[in-house]
Formats: structure tokens, sequence, C-alpha cells
């Protein structure tokens, strides 16, 4: 069972920031283990440790050989990564923004997620991807799509969206020992978001949700950037019991957790940023109503980006991402408690 | 520089043993081919098959200068690579025919070969990407200061998509232990290379990437290995990329059920009169390398692998149905 | 033991094709590698040899689609 609180919780020391933890992932994921590497750009520190930070000294401090900047060129990057993956090290690529997937879908789809299936188990890629994403700085249409749903229909790819600096930590170990490739998305408003630091060398297994909140009236599953959203509005709703559930990981996420608290609340809310049309909350929703209908009180609720593309003008970006009000709105729906 | 080559060349004539070996595994894709070929056509592999009689030179004059630890990625066209580098025929055949026992359980196909007891990592069914990932291959054998080289197999039409120009220049940049290898065929599927293609070598090309380019008669056995040894032993000891263009032809067009309507009257005729297989043959026995009896004894031994290979393959089991929860991750995915 | 003449997969984009003609009447000794039949896919009309030799037994007519696989005859 998932514990109540973020983990890793006990004896945390100063916050920190996302980038810090996942900066302390990659270094101690490289110190414990010689065959990680990182490549992309400017992921060294001669050309300033990554767009965000994320690698800022690991270069110095593991060698420009293990920590290598590459070329604006995301399909060598990826197709670097698989085959040394395939020859048995352990890749970390950083593709900078996931919009720039688009350009090594190829590698990605075709490739990494399919080359142990299609060789019957011969070949494996322990693969990670991290990338950046989502609306909230004014990055514009090609900067800011939030894509997980893309990778989450394709077998053999696991999908992680960290919330928080100890969940990006947890999270980011584990993608790195999984023996398959995983794509680790960062929301860009979760990496500038402080939290209690990790405890080095902890984990958070792949495939398992966090109930972040317990109640009994509604469930609301939601992951990265928005479980802020959804917690203050389960703080606002004092006539409303919200369990909220982080699910950490998107692809394979973990059904048990979303089922049993569905089962028990009867009815469930679903937030994410990406657009609501064919996006994961849909597969959530139908699987609850494949396994709960009949019993649930209410039909499952979706909160999510509007079918645009994501908007620069702040006004219309601030319109575009689902926002607390929203959120509010859809609970009290779902409890038949709407109107205002 | 053209001084240089002739002398490598000249370093480079293979022994006895190796142009006998070379043979073989000439003799291995184009027998195998054949074999492919006829019973696709009795309805007993229902499959889509890129035959490569006609390019068996390449991957023959490569493989004897690799290592069985040398890694390769090829592409659909590339069971000549495959065979060429050792990979089991008894496997190939039953993956072929879509049975538990071939090399990759029945889940890859013709298109997707794999095994990496042979070194053969990755074949795709992709234009153009056998090439980032070997550049990866490489790159571990760089790190662990291993001696492996990677082989990227590609054809002429795979010079033009973006994945060339960014492996190329990866494998320049970073000084990577791997050899491309552009089978140019002379057609990308149906189009002809002067369509697609505004310059006339895909090896001047290499210019660009800061590595060597070879322009190569990729069906004359002795240039062919000179080319392949030159560039398989600078990228062995630390001399970084090179970009092999082997000239050739495929005989039976770009996909089996080719009607070859895209191609002038005569131009396939023509290369399969300079079919590189009988000439070659004829040369080992007039230079006294071996003899007819000899030569024979091998094509008779490679048919009776076929013989058991095929009988093998139609009478292994179906994969279970399980295997679709096999292999998608590590881990079986639960029902 | 009866040799099934299968119907071939001989395009990419092909799941059925049709005998347009046999080269031999039902009851004929066939021999292998020898001209049989003609098959019809939507491209093109190719001439397909026997796999086998033997007594040829023909199962379906000329001018039906079949899909890849069908036995179309057997020789034994």
């Amino acid at each position: 069972m998932s514990s109540a609180k973020p983990v890793p919780a006990a004896g945390a020391a100063k916050p920190v920031t996302t980038i810090q933890a996942l900066n302390m992932a990659l270094e101690d994921a490289m110190q414990d283990d010689k065959n990680v590497l990182m490549l992309g750009e400017d992921v060294a520190d001669r050309e300033g440790g990554g767009v965000a930070g994320v690698t800022r000294g690991l270069s110095s401090k593991f060698g420009d050989k293990r920590v290598r900047s590459t070329p604006i060129s995301e399909q060598a990057i990826v197709g670097a990564a698989i085959g040394a993956a395939i020859a048995g090290m352990k890749p970390v690529a950083e593709i900078m923004l996931m919009n720039f997937t688009t350009v090594c879908m190829d590698m990605i789809v075709n490739h990494a997620a399919k080359l142990r299936f299609m060789s019957g188990g011969q070949t494996g890629v322990p693969l990670t991807i991290m990338t950046m994403s989502g609306a909230g700085i004014a990055n514009g249409g090609q900067h800011s799509d939030m894509l997980e749903s893309w990778f989450a229909h394709v077998p053999g790819l696991k999908v992680v969206v960290p919330s928080g600096p100890a969940e990006a930590y947890g999270l980011l170990r584990s993608c790195i020992d999984d023996e398959d490739p995983c794509i680790f998305v960062e929301p860009i408003m979760v990496l500038f978001a402080s939290g209690p630091a990790p405890q080095r060398g902890s984990r958070i297994p792949l495939g398992k949700a966090n109930i972040v909140r317990q109640g009994t009236d509604v469930t609301v599953i939601t992951y990265g950037k928005q479980l802020q959203e959804v917690m203050a509005a389960a703080d606002a709703l004092k006539d409303i019991s919200v369990e909220v559930i982080d699910l950490r990981t998107i692809a394979p996420y973990d059904k048990e957790t979303v089922l049993a608290s569905v089962g028990k609340t009867k009815r469930a809310v679903i937030v994410h940023e990406a657009v609501k049309d064919f996006g994961v909350g849909a597969e959530i929703a139908t699987q609850i109503n494949e396994s709960l209908f009949g019993k649930l009180a209410a039909p499952v609720h979706r909160v999510a980006g509007k079918f645009s593309p994501v908007p620069f003008a702040r006004a219309l970006e601030t319109a575009f991402v689902p926002s607390k009000a929203e959120v509010e709105a859809a609970i009290r729906s779902a409890c038949g408690k709407g109107g205002k | 520089m053209a001084n240089t080559q002739a002398q490598n060349a000249a370093k480079a004539t293979p022994s006895r043993e190796t142009l006998l070996d070379i043979f073989r595994r000439m003799a291995l894709i184009k027998q195998n081919d054949e074999r492919f070929r006829q019973v696709i056509r009795t309805g007993r592999l229902i499959m889509p098959y890129y035959s490569t009689r006609g390019q068996e030179v390449i991957p023959a004059c490569m493989s004897v200068n690799l290592r069985n630890d040398d890694y390769v990625c090829t592409i659909y066209r590339g069971i000549h690579d495959s065979l060429a580098k050792g990979v089991p025929v008894k496997y190939v055949w039953a993956e072929l025919a879509g049975k538990a026992t071939g090399t990759c359980k029945g889940k890859g196909g013709p298109m997707h070969i794999t095994h990496p007891a042979s070194g053969v990592m990755v074949t795709t069914g992709i234009v153009g990407s056998s090439m980032p990932i070997a550049n990866g291959l490489a790159w571990a054998a760089q790190l662990r200061g291993e001696s492996r080289v990677a082989v990227a197999n590609f054809g002429d039409g795979a010079a033009n998509i973006g994945s060339f120009h960014e492996a190329l220049n990866l494998a320049g940049a970073w000084k990577l232990p791997v050899v491309f290898v552009c089978q140019n065929n002379r057609y990308g599927e149906h189009t002809k290379y002067e369509v697609t293609t505004p310059v006339d070598q895909i090896a001047k090309r290499a210019a660009s990437y800061g590595m060597p380019g070879i322009h190569v008669d990729g069906n004359e056995p002795l240039a062919m290995y000179a080319a392949a040894k030159e560039a398989i032993d600078r990228a062995r000891s630390g001399g970084g990329p090179t970009l092999i263009e082997a000239m050739t032809f495929r005989f039976h067009g770009h996909i089996m059920g080719d009607m070859d309507e895209y191609m002038p009257a005569g131009e396939k005729q023509g290369w399969i009169d300079k079919d590189p297989f009988p000439k070659y043959r004829a040369w080992l026995i007039s230079q006294g390398h071996a003899t007819e009896e000899a030569l024979a004894a091998t094509e008779a031994k490679i048919e009776k692998e076929i013989d058991e290979a095929l009988e093998f393959a139609l009478s292994s089991p179906e994969p279970e149905a399980i295997e679709l929860r096999r292999d998608v991750f590590a881990q079986e995915l639960a029902v | 033991m009866a040799f099934e003449v299968l119907l071939p997969k001989l395009d990419f984009a092909m799941a059925e094709g049709t005998v347009s003609e046999w080269f031999a009447q039902d009851g004929a000794t066939v021999k292998a590698g020898a001209p049989l039949y003609a098959l019809e896919t939507g491209k093109a009309v190719q001439e397909v040899e026997a796999p086998a030799s033997g007594t040829l037994k023909i199962l379906v007519p000329v001018g039906e689609a079949y899909p890849v696989g069908t036995v179309l005859a057997t020789i034994e």
C-alpha cells in the first residue's frame, strides 16, 4: 500500500528544488554505477551543465567522457543512447524539451520501445530519457507540450512524471535502475519548486501511485504540476472529503490503487495539464468504468488542458491550463454539489 | 592519398584461406537467398522478402575482417549481413517461418533478425536507423577501452534521410570506432539514385563529417576486401569512423514480386551478366586458389545445411500467445 | 504424402490472389520447377512453378480470389 505522505519525508534536510534533487540523483547514480552515462545538448559543465542546470557539476566530477555534450541532433542522441544501452551501459539522454522528442520519435518508438520484443528478449534497452516541458513560463506552442500520453500508448515504454523534488529523486533513480526505456518528464513548474530534500539512495518504485491525502467522498487522480492545484482545491473544499492520488508513473500506472480508492469513494476526478482529448484521463476513466460501472455515484470527471496548442499570451496560457477553480468545480459536480 | 590507398590495397591482399572464406560466405548468402525465394513461392513462408542476391561480396568481405564480438547493425535488406556475420542458418530460417525456435522467437521476423551472440545487434525496418544505434555500440566500446568496432549497413536511399547526417556528424565529432557501409544498389525502393541524389558519389559526403570516404566496387572482392580492411583497421586502432560506399545492384528488385517496371530495359540484365558470384568462383579456380571439386563441396555442404534448416523451421512449434506478454518489458506483463 | 501447393505472398501489399490459369490438368503428372499456374495479384500476373513432382490434384477453380496460404492443389 502507498503511504499517506510523500516519500521520503522523515529526516529530510533543508528544502531543495527539483533541479537540485535531479542533480543529486544523477550524481548518486553515476557514483554507484560506472555504466551510467549522461548525454545531451549542453549537458557538460563547459556548456553550462544543462539548460536548467540539472547536470551541473557532473562532467567535472565524472569526466566529459561519461557526461558528454552532443550536437543538436536528437536522433543521434537517442540512437547513441540505445546502442550504448544494448551494449550494457545505462545511458541517461537529455532531450532538452519534450517537443524535441518529435524529431527522434523513430528512435524512441520504433527502436528503444521495441528492440527487446522484436529480438525475442535478446537485447534490452535500459535507457532513461529526461525531458522537460509544460506551460507556465511563456514558452509558446513548440516548447510547452505535455506529450506523456503519446509515449504511454507505446508498448515497451515506461513514463514517469514527478510532482516534487523527493519524487523526482526517487523516481529518477528507479528509472536509471530499470531494465527498460523510461521517459522521465520534468514539468517545468515542478523543476523550480522546492520541497523536502530526498533521502540519498532512496528509490520510489515505478508503477506505484502515492495517496497524498486520504478522503472518503471523492478520489482525485493527478500527477506532475497539477498536484499543487489539486491539493489547494482539496484544502479549500471544507465540506468534501477528498482523496488525492499522485500517479507518479503514468505507464504502467497503478491501476490497483486507483480502483481501490474509487471503489471506496465511488467518485473520481482526473486532472492533468496535457490536453483532455485522447489523453491519460481518457484511459483511466475508461478503466474505472470497465471495473466499477454500476458502483459509481457519478460519471468520471476530467479537468485538463484545453484543446489548443499551448498559447503564448499570459492570459491565454492561464486559461489553457487546469485551474484550481476548475478542479474545485469538477469535484463539486462529481459530488452532486454543483452550482457554486 | 591515392598512393597510400594503393599501398594499403597491396598490403591488404587476402590470404588463400581468406579468399576461400569470402567465397564460402558469398555462397552461403546466395544459396540461402535462392532457397528463400523458392520456398516463398511455394507458399510455405509468408513474409515480405527483400532479396540480397547480387550484393553478396560486400558483407562477405566486411565479415572476414570482423571479429565475432564486433557489432553489426543492418536493415530490412540485411539478411546477407546477418548470415555473413555468422547468425546460425537454422535460427534464421525458423525466424522467417515465424517459429518459436527463431532467432527472435518469431517475434521479429525477416526485417528484425537479431543475434547478439554473433554480434548482430539490430536489424531495422526503418530506412536510416541503423546508423545512430551503431554509434552507441561504438561509443560503449570506446568508453570501455575495448577494441571492438561497430558496422552500420544501409542503402543509398538512407544517405538522404536526416539520421545519416546526424549519425555521421556525431561519429566524426566523437571519433567513434564505427564503419558506415552504404551498399549503393542504385535504387531507393523504386526510385533511381540520380533522381534523388544530387552528388555523384555518396562517399564524397564523408568530407563534411571529417572522415575518410571510400568509393569502391562492391561487387569486386579484392577491392571490397581492401576497403573493408582499411576502414575496420582504422576504427579498431582508434582512428575513427569511415564511410564506405560500395557499388552493387539488387538482382530481384526492391521486394519479392517486384516487376521491374521502373527500371530501364536491360539495366538489371546488364548487372546479372556481371554476377560477381560465378565470376569470383571461376577466378579462384583459374588462379589455382581452389579446385572445382573443393568449391562444389563447399556449396554442397551449405545446401545440406539449408535442407536441415528448412526442415527445422517448418517442423518447429509456433510461438504461444503468452509471448505477447513477454519481452514487452524485462518483466512479463500481468494478465 | 501429398505436397500442398499454397497460395504464396508475392508482393508487399498482397492479401489474396487468383489462379488465372492452370498449366496442367487435374490428374496430370507435374515436375518440380516447371510452371504450374498463373497467379494474378493486384499488380501483375506471375507464373509460379510446381513445388514438387507427382500427380496434380487441383482444389480451386480459376478466376476466384483466395487468401494467401490457401491450399490451391496437392501433388502426390
